[in-house]
């Protein structure tokens, strides 16, 4: 059997799940013996940007006409997309604050000449293209990447946790940040799939996997303006990674 | 005019491009070109509160997302009169190392060294030279542990936080990373002889300015607050509160990214630059390597950086290693993080990234809430001086033929390690 022919791409972001990719020290070399890698712009100066692909890995969000051309070209010669990251999965960072009006920020940071800039508001790449498999995290845990590439090589579809990080913290028996130190934790509405690694260090969550499945944001607001936070701010916190309105 | 165009640059981070433009044999026009796509965040951070600022900026980049955290924590507990405790500075010394061993050895062996032996990636590479990528990579993996044991995760630090650390290593953790740090020297040395065996990459000759962090104990990445920038022999010193001093305020149409000067004359940033302003560093193992490398400072080359990072990642390992014994001798305490009082003001802080000064100041309202903020990365002050080298290494190309001038001008490009995601966050215009 012919290896499948793997794409990895980053449209606008950090390169954190790219590098997260990289990171698999361990794994690497078997790893790309296993798959055919056409095209990794970030790791090789050789690459075949119009050959068909079984998988394409793309990282970043759109926020340019640019990107958006690109994810369209990707999808177009790609059997299964798989979006890489919060950014691609939700929108990330760049899209905290969408309804802020795109070119008064750009031409506030580069000055009159910004608005010659190809900008758009951020967006999540399946709101450009279907996408066929998300792996969120801010950047993507190393193992649900490798647990992905070996699901998609068998034909399976991987599965990821639907609870909150809160499920997972209250099962690796933390002490709640949230009841008992009254700060604001995002984990009783984030993806779970990190092993709770914030609030393991004592580190309220920021929410960087996005929103969990299933999830009650108006309890969390409820119980956060108990302890005297501002609505208002506490959902912009809730914003800051995913553009989803979860505090409504 | 015959124009050589580099679309995209490969094996960097982000995206970026070269065209330089010819008229006979003369350069017209150079320019890198930045099309990173711009996110904004120093407009979208307004308004947060101090909490939610390092790791909000910290996604402006991945490969330097530590330096970014870190940066960004001391310039708000410098706005805030915030003192942490000797634990925490060594503690976050010790995270830059390591990032520092990290992003080496990921640029040198995985991106910059394929083109020395003329493969298109280190996957390439592999196939002919196993022990070289292997090597690259155990040295990449132990710059991890140590981001994943002092900063809870390799890539966006969660542990690093305003005052000091959430919870601080145990003692156990840091014998094990003793132990890798020991098989590290080894490999440090063995990263030395790799790099020794290159073919000579000798195009680029040029006068160059180089700024960095002017350590006050001569090695670290995380104190001090002054830059200094070295050229034929002469210093000068600019404070932290004058940073402003060093970017103009022009933006190109052809790039997000603004550029930089120093009295007129663009400069240099990254391990060539922090080696030529803190010189007393390169003794010891250092001064062997350096003859091994046939590295002589001041350099001319700029092509020379690889061979800085390489003899950095043996002060790397040397000084992580000598951070832990420290540590333990002082005995590790689970302290938590000093407590903030916010207050309106502002708070600058310099560091060095690894590859190059990295400055974050930022105004905060009476709440602790951001009312403005500038970021100010190595790509960004570098990207006058890259073009100045493009420049160059085609003034210099006896050879006209443009693949080879497209490929001396990548080469060059990848020797400054550019952090293309970075380059696009810049002083806010006023």
């Amino acid at each position: 059997m012919s290896k499948p022919t793997v794409g990895i791409f980053g449209l606008t972001g950090c390169a954190g799940d790219q590098l997260a990719i990289l990171n698999c020290e361990d794994q690497l070399l078997d790893l790309v013996a296993l798959i055919d890698v056409r095209e990794f712009l970030m790791a090789s100066s050789e690459n075949d940007t119009v050959c068909p692909l079984d998988i394409a890995l793309v990282e970043g969000a759109v926020v340019s006409e640019k990107d958006a051309g690109r994810l369209r070209a990707i999808r177009k010669r790609s059997k299964a997309v798989v979006a890489l990251g919060t950014c691609a999965v939700w929108g990330g960072v760049a899209a905290m604050d969408r309804g802020t009006d795109r070119r008064k920020l750009v031409e506030e940071v580069y000055g009159p000449v910004g608005l010659g800039y190809d900008s758009i508001p951020a967006q999540a790449l399946h709101e450009v293209v279907k996408v066929d498999l998300n792996i969120t995290g801010c950047p993507i845990e190393k193992d649900h990447f490798l647990a992905a590439i070996a699901n998609l090589l068998n034909g399976n579809a991987p599965q990821y946790a639907q609870y909150p990080v809160c499920t997972e913290c209250r099962m690796l028996e933390n002490n709640c940040l949230l009841v008992e130190r009254g700060e604001i934790c995002c984990g009783p509405i984030t993806a779970a799939g990190c092993q709770a690694r914030c609030p393991g260090l004592r580190v309220a969550c920021v929410g960087c996997r996005g929103p969990a499945t299933d999830f009650n944001a108006p309890s969390l607001i409820a119980m956060l303006a108990e302890k005297g936070f501002d609505r208002e701010r506490t959902a912009a916190r809730l914003r800051t990674f995913s553009p989803v309105e979860v505090a409504s | 005019m015959s124009v050589v165009v580099i679309e995209h640059l490969a094996r960097v981070e982000g995206h970026g491009g070269i065209t330089v433009e010819l008229e006979g044999d003369t350069v017209a026009n150079v320019r890198f070109d930045v099309f990173e796509g711009a996110r904004l965040l120093e407009t979208l951070i307004r308004g947060k509160s101090y909490d939610e600022v390092a790791p909000t900026l910290s996604r402006i980049c991945s490969i330097c997302s530590a330096a970014h955290t870190l940066t960004s924590l001391k310039a708000t507990e410098n706005a805030f009169d915030v003192h942490v405790s000797p634990q925490t500075e060594l503690l976050r010394e010790l995270m830059f190392r390591g990032e520092s061993i990290e992003s080496h050895a990921l640029h040198l062996f995985l991106l910059a060294a394929p083109d020395y032996l003329d493969y298109p990636s280190a996957i390439a590479m592999a196939a002919d030279k196993p022990a070289a990528v292997l090597l690259g990579l155990r040295m990449k993996k132990l710059g991890n542990l140590i981001q994943e044991t002092i900063g809870g995760r390799a890539i966006h630090p969660v542990n690093a936080v305003p005052g000091g650390f959430g919870k601080p290593p145990t003692v156990d953790q840091l014998i094990e990373l003793r132990s890798g740090l020991t098989q590290g020297m080894a490999d440090s040395d063995a990263a030395i002889d790799v790099m020794a065996s290159l073919p000579a990459a000798d195009f680029c000759h040029s006068d160059t300015v180089f700024a960095a962090l002017r350590s006050p104990n001569l090695d670290s990445y995380y104190s001090g607050d002054e830059i200094m920038a070295v050229s034929d022999g002469n210093r000068a010193i600019v404070h932290a509160a004058d940073y402003k001093s060093l970017t103009n305020e022009q933006s190109l149409p052809h790039s997000h990214a603004k550029h930089s000067n120093f009295r007129g004359r663009p400069f240099m940033v990254g391990s060539l630059a922090r080696l030529t302003v803190n010189p007393r560093r390169l003794t010891g193992r250092l001064a062997v390597a350096m003859k091994r490398l046939k590295f002589q400072l001041p350099a001319d080359n700029p092509m020379d950086n690889n061979k800085a990072q390489a003899l950095e990642l043996i002060s790397d390992v040397e000084r992580a290693l000598e951070i832990i014994e420290q540590l333990l001798r002082a005995g590790v305490k689970d302290e938590r993080p000093v407590p903030i009082h916010p207050r309106a003001g502002t708070g600058t802080a310099i560091t060095e990234a690894p590859r190059g000064m990295l400055i974050h100041s930022y105004t905060y309202d009476a709440e602790g809430r951001i009312v403005s903020a500038d970021v100010i990365t190595p790509t960004a002050l570098n990207a006058a001086s890259m073009e100045l080298h493009f420049r160059r290494a085609v003034e210099q190309s006896a050879d006209r033929e443009e693949g080879v001038i497209s490929k001396r001008l990548q080469m060059i490009a990848r020797a400054y390690d550019p952090c293309i995601s970075c380059s696009v966050h810049l002083l806010r215009r006023r």
